[in-house]
């Protein structure tokens, strides 16, 4: 397993693409709630222009982090800069270069979806009209258009993720924070973010998204940056974490430790039709 | 423990006998067969049971539940004690019988819009927790009546009924028919109660009807305050005979109609207290068969809940109409949603309304009883000021998108500025409406001008404070009840941030107060037109001194302000 341990993510390695400014470099940050460590010291350096996941399973603090990559709550330490200026001391520099979308947060929801795109546009001081021509383009591509002029809080999940995503590239960024956009989304929408978020990485932007879902992580991003209890675990190019083990799943399961506890011995023998054993 | 189910279950049992029998003989009319009435009779007491035991349930754990629980128990039985009480000592008076059908009548009315702003109240109404049990309409219709029954509500009803019927029951007829008044009275409060939330659970399930659930509080605190004007000005305006026109019309609208037929009787107007029972009886059954039929329509067919919960809202953004007069950018944008949450947010809509209705209630009705100020129209100013306060925590979570776009105290300032704009927009010309009014009403032309100056001055400076105190105390407002305005643990900041606020609203408008109270009453009513022109300058001043101090904090401590309003 490359880089375990050590994610400051030396050894890109396989593509050689060396050469590309890192797009979010991470050093030292901390954060505590109270007794409990949520972030506890993570150093991380994400190249500019890759799709990128940041796996782990729940409460690693994949949320915690990126709020903090992303401004959105202050780290008790550490750095953080984003295409090239630094989170907190320069925030007006890595606003106008970010997009995301959070977990666990509201939208203006007594909004309908165009009003949203329309009224985040221009307080991203996007002109009027330009705001509404991206509006309108990215609704139809995003498959909102027919549901438009509905309030979002009598949208779905996926509609939500959807009209979510579109207000974090009405302004044309850099890089994309986007935690866990896939959750709750039914497979058609996933697709269609999916689809987006491929052409807009096409382009050389970059996407970090986070998700415990490594079937996904493992046919979506060329690089990984793998979190448990707080730490990153392993960070590299897909093909360098997963390493020998037969899926990223495998691989993660080793590195956070959770091998040897699935259901076997005696323990719910009782369970299904031909009592005694039990399949996966 | 065993207390209230004890006080639960007197109720039961005061009230079970008098349901059961009806759906006794409701279904024993249709379902001739012994399984029915077998099943008939083992539904009624589960379903009290369950009641009795959702209210016992209900107290377990939480010693503050149990206190409000007793304590609304203890009010409601105090409060039903001395209205039955009171009620018993009408008896005789010329105005007896006007009183206790417009008491039936407001009684009815408070049954039958309950359910639409108080929804969640009872569990073992809400048919949809019974869609899969095989239950037979009739039988469920009278187990979920019988069960209906217990409660501190009917319970307070009885007494209620019981008062109403003693003022107004003369001679062995009268008694009689207050005997047979009594649960028709009862029954009818609380079947028009479940026939209106049967008919309406759809709507009140769906997001539609949890926002109408929130309006509960505007609905109430205007309510208070056009009661207590209403009760000030009957007991002026010559006392209950003006409310004969209203009787004459109530004493015909079931369920009053029960009480009107005690009246009728006892004084010996058979005929027409027999209409009046026939006209009770019908509405009853016409109660029932629409409670029945929807009931029925629910338990049988699949719950489709969201998809009519509400239709496109139209396209007015963008180009055109009003909107298109607002600037552009940051400013416009930000005023436009805060304007469209006035409509379509129930929490912020009900602030707002309130403060509108109030605030011309307050200084009009006041006028009307001749004991009005011309500078009570700053009331209302002063009520939509307090709309300034804690602006980020009415973004809830959502100021996180506000955040992402503010990246220095230029762009906060930007922000608190269009959103004061928003507030000034409608208080300006509310403001000068209501103390037009006021002064029309109390013909006091002379002291306008210095009215609306301090009105001004004071909505300046309620912008001024709410502003820091928007940067400084930010806190929650959780979006679902009605009368939560302040997530756990935030309400000493809360509080204190708008007390605070307002002492200090006070103090820095106080050199306006003060010249118009000096110019009062040192006789240079005159020259008081002077407090106009003052009070604008000095209200402008302070709400741009407050939003320039507040726009710094702002743009310091946007993630600690996100943290503090994401808690609802």
């Amino acid at each position: 397993m490359p880089d375990q341990g050590d994610a400051t993510g030396g050894t890109y390695g396989t593509d050689g693409a060396r050469t590309a400014p890192s797009a979010v470099r991470v050093e030292g940050l901390w954060k505590r709630f109270g007794e409990q460590v949520a972030v506890a010291g993570i150093d991380l350096e994400l190249p500019a222009g890759k799709f990128i996941g940041l796996v782990g399973p729940n409460g690693a603090g994949k949320t915690t982090t990126l709020s903090m990559v992303t401004g959105l709550l202050r780290p008790d330490m550490g750095r953080v800069v984003v295409a090239g200026h630094d989170v907190w001391a320069d925030p007006t520099e890595v606003k106008a270069r970010i997009g995301v979308l959070p977990e666990g947060l509201r939208l203006f929801e007594r909004l309908s979806g165009r009003e949203l795109l329309g009224y985040m546009g221009r307080l991203r001081g996007l002109p009027g009209e330009e705001t509404d021509k991206r509006a309108t383009q990215l609704l139809d591509v995003l498959d909102l258009a027919g549901s438009q002029h509905k309030l979002i809080v009598d949208y779905s999940t996926g509609m939500r993720k959807k009209i979510g995503l579109a207000a974090a590239l009405l302004h044309n960024p850099e890089v994309l924070f986007l935690d866990e956009p896939f959750e709750g989304v039914d497979p058609v929408s996933a697709q269609t973010i999916r689809g987006v978020l491929e052409r807009y990485t096409a382009s050389g932007a970059t996407v970090v998204f986070s998700s415990h879902v490594m079937e996904l992580v493992e046919s979506l991003c060329d690089w990984v940056a793998v979190m448990a209890a707080g730490r990153i675990r392993a960070a590299g190019p897909l093909a360098d974490v997963r390493g020998s083990a037969p899926s990223l799943q495998a691989a993660f399961l080793e590195l956070v430790g959770a091998h040897g506890r699935d259901a076997s011995g005696d323990s719910l023998d009782w369970l299904g039709g031909n009592s005694g054993t039990v399949t996966r | 423990m065993s207390a209230p189910a004890a006080s639960a279950g007197a109720s039961g049992t005061s009230g079970a006998p008098s349901g059961a029998p009806s759906g006794v003989s409701g279904a024993a009319g249709t379902a001739a067969r012994p399984a029915a009435s077998v099943a008939l009779l083992a539904l009624t007491p589960i379903f009290v049971r369950i009641k009795l035991a959702l209210l016992r349930n209900g107290l377990k754990g939480s010693s503050k539940r149990k206190a409000a629980y007793f304590s609304s128990l203890a009010f409601a039985l105090v409060v039903g004690f001395f209205m039955t009480l009171g009620l018993g000592l009408l008896r005789g008076n010329a105005h007896a019988g006007t009183v206790v059908v417009l008491l039936a009548g407001i009684l009815a009315l408070g049954w039958a819009f309950m359910p639409l702003f108080f929804p969640t109240g009872d569990e073992t109404l809400d048919p949809s927790r019974l869609v899969m049990l095989p239950l037979r309409p009739r039988p469920l219709v009278a187990a979920l009546l019988a069960s209906s029954l217990v409660g501190i509500g009917p319970l307070f009803t009885l007494c209620l009924a019981v008062g109403s019927v003693i003022a107004v029951a003369r001679g062995a007829a009268g008694a009689v028919a207050a005997v047979v008044a009594l649960p028709l009275l009862l029954l009818g409060c609380v079947i028009i109660a479940r026939a209106v939330a049967t008919a309406n659970v759809r709507l009140l399930t769906s997001r539609k009807g949890r926002d109408l659930a929130v309006l509960s509080g505007l609905v109430i605190a205007v309510g208070a305050q056009l009661a207590n004007f209403a009760s000030q000005s009957l007991f002026q305006a010559g006392g209950l005979s003006a409310l004969e026109p209203v009787e004459a019309v109530v004493r015909w609208l079931p369920p009053a109609t029960a009480v009107g037929m005690v009246d009728s009787v006892s004084e010996g107007s058979y005929g027409l207290a027999a209409a009046q029972l026939v006209l009770t009886l019908a509405a009853l059954a016409g109660l029932l068969w629409s409670w029945e039929r929807s009931l029925t329509r629910l338990m049988v067919t699949p719950d489709g809940s969201t998809i009519s919960a509400s239709g496109p809202v139209k396209d007015r953004g963008g180009a055109g109409g009003f909107w298109s007069l607002l600037p552009a950018g940051r400013t416009g944008a930000s005023m436009q949603r805060a304007l469209r949450y006035v409509v379509r947010d129930p929490k912020t809509k009900s602030a707002w309304v309130t403060a509108l209705a109030i605030g011309m209630i307050v200084p009009v009705f006041n006028a009307l009883q001749g004991t009005g100020s011309v500078y009570l129209g700053s009331f209302g100013a002063g009520m939509l000021g307090v709309q300034m306060y804690n602006q980020f925590g009415q973004d809830t979570s959502a100021f996180w998108m506000v955040a992402q776009t503010i990246s220095g105290t230029r762009d906060a300032y930007v922000e608190l500025r269009a959103r004061a704009f928003a507030l000034a927009l409608v208080t300006l010309p509310y403001t000068v409406l209501v103390t037009v009014v006021t002064a029309a009403l109390l013909d006091d032309w002379q002291g306008f001008p210095a009215a609306v100056g301090v009105a001004l001055a004071l909505l300046g400076s309620m912008l001024c404070t709410g502003a820091v105190a928007s940067a400084r105390f930010p806190y929650s407002i959780p979006t679902e009840g009605a009368f939560k305005n302040v997530a756990p643990g935030q309400a000493g900041l809360a509080w204190g941030g708008i007390l605070g606020g307002m002492l200090a609203s006070a103090l820095v408008c106080g050199p306006v107060i003060a010249l118009a109270v000096w110019l009062n009453m040192a006789e240079h009513r005159d020259v008081s037109w002077i407090v106009l022109p003052v009070g604008v300058a000095w209200g402008w001043l302070a709400a741009w001194a407050g939003l320039r101090l507040a726009a710094p904090t702002v743009a310091r401590k946007l993630p600690e302000i996100l943290s503090a309003v994401s808690k609802g």
